[in-house]
């Protein structure tokens, strides 16, 4: 990476950072942290949409993993195990 | 003459078994497309991803599209701190609350799109032109409006600019 690119780099990122903060609208309402989905058949889908989105890589190996086996033990009613498998599918998701 | 004859007849019957074929399996794909189309039994909610053989089929139907309609010339100014500053406002505007931003957590509209919109936090691999054209004409069936209708091109590879400058 040269020079001029990096300053670049950094006056984008400072230059999107302001005008997110004073030209965003206010109305933008963050939804729920992933990590507070419900183990259902609803999450789970929203799960493979954004694993979908995803670039091909490990992180997205590990949330397609990570997602059956929640979805393996919401079959089997097993809600603290599909919770588990959910955030680590999650956290996959976020990288 | 006789033989010539009978070879005559046998050629007739062939083609006429292969028209009766092609026109049988026709009407069944017509009669098996309509059933599904009038059946409704795809699933447009936006809620139910694609099967991953759809959602492969229209990725690549779309990344092909784009690279054959992506010729606009690009300026070679694009890293201007200028137009990365302009295009920053116009992303902050235009863009954000679908794309996301770097620290920004996701908006309600980025979970509920469905293809979901690409975070800029993860980069792209579209070529700058290609950019270009999919913010100026727009995407079908996938939330992305054409820019191109309301803002001048000027405007439009302002924010290609961003995009730019944070991949390079």
């Amino acid at each position: 990476m040269t020079m001029q690119s990096s300053v670049t780099r950094v006056i984008g990122i400072a230059a999107i950072s302001v005008a997110l903060a004073s030209g965003a609208p206010l109305t933008f309402a963050f939804a729920h942290e992933g990590h507070q989905m419900e183990c259902n058949e609803g999450s789970i889908n929203a799960m493979k949409a954004d694993i979908q989105s995803m670039p091909d890589g490990k992180a997205k190996t590990t949330a397609i993993k990570e997602t059956q086996a929640a979805q393996d033990m919401l079959r089997k009613k097993d809600t603290k195990g599909c919770m588990a498998h959910m955030h680590t599918a999650m956290e996959a998701i976020e990288k | 003459m006789v033989g010539s004859s009978e070879s005559r007849t046998k050629n007739r019957q062939w083609t006429v078994l292969v028209t009766a074929i092609i026109v049988i399996v026709a009407v069944a794909c017509l009669s098996a497309v309509s059933t599904f189309v009038y059946m409704g039994a795809f699933d447009v909610s936006a809620d139910t991803p694609h099967s991953q053989p759809v959602y492969w089929l229209m990725q690549t139907v779309r990344e092909y599209s784009i690279a054959a309609r992506a010729r606009d010339a690009v300026p070679n100014d694009l890293s201007d701190a200028k137009r990365v500053t302009s295009g920053a406002g116009q992303y902050a505007e235009m863009c954000a609350a679908c794309h996301l931003a770097p620290g920004m957590q996701r908006t309600e509209i980025s979970q509920g799109l469905y293809p979901r919109a690409p975070e800029l936090r993860r980069g792209s691999s579209l070529t700058p032109a290609e950019e270009f054209w999919v913010v100026k004409h727009g995407i079908k069936m996938t939330g992305m409006p054409a820019w191109g209708l309301t803002h001048d091109d000027e405007i439009l590879w302002d924010v290609v600019a961003l995009g730019y400058c944070r991949d390079s």
